[in-house]
């Protein structure tokens, strides 16, 4: 396992993260929940890392600041997966507010539904086998064939 | 005391919302130069002096999120 390269001096902690793992989306997620405990500065030191300065609010030990950083990647990687997660149910999700949506919408339609009596037939269901492919040939018929 | 916000992770909106939210509490000036927003922060109030580089910064970030 790779670990991530990671700076401490003057109270602060400061590590880099891949783009390609991480969306910058998640970072800001992860930052957000981290802005009561922490001050937070991001940077970008090459085009594929980017910097996260994690500074405790009060003054804190070497072991409670790795315990800071250790806090944010974890939060870091619930932001991902839940990311990950959002997108992939994405159509789901559309397909499933859709739904509520319409159903929401047709009360009239299903009410106008149940006012139509079973007598009125309006998509032609109720024929007869007879009426449709007509009468059953007789026996005698059927042996002179 | 001058604070240098990276583009790529700060927007400019959020930068001049934060500053006016805390121009109270100091006097602002911000020029865009190359990657970098750069904020110069001048005659600031001596009672939030030691904090006010670390809070500023993360209101900033606060509304990358909004």
């Amino acid at each position: 396992m790779k670990k991530i390269k990671t700076k401490i001096n003057k109270n602060q902690v400061i590590f880099y993260l891949s783009v390609k793992i991480y969306s910058l989306e998640a970072i800001y997620g992860a930052a957000y929940v981290f802005i009561d405990r922490a001050y937070l500065f991001l940077d970008s030191c090459s085009e594929k890392k980017i910097a996260v300065f994690l500074k405790g609010k009060n003054k804190l030990s070497r072991k409670q600041l790795e315990a800071l950083k250790g806090d944010f990647l974890n939060e870091l990687l619930d932001y991902a997966f839940r990311i990950k997660l959002s997108r992939n149910s994405r159509k789901l999700r559309e397909f499933i507010v859709g739904q509520a949506l319409v159903s929401a919408y047709g009360d009239d339609e299903v009410v106008q539904e149940n006012e139509i009596g079973y007598e009125d037939d309006p998509l032609g269901i109720a024929v007869s086998w007879e009426d449709k492919y007509g009468a059953k040939p007789k026996k005698a018929e059927k042996e002179n064939k | 005391m001058e604070i240098k916000f990276n583009k790529k992770m700060y927007s400019l909106k959020a930068v001049k919302s934060a500053i006016q939210a805390y121009r109270g509490l100091a006097d602002f000036d911000f020029k865009q130069k190359g990657a970098y927003i750069k904020v110069e922060l001048k005659n600031i109030n001596k009672d939030v002096e030691e904090m006010i580089k670390d809070e500023f910064c993360n209101y900033v970030l606060f509304l990358m999120k909004l």
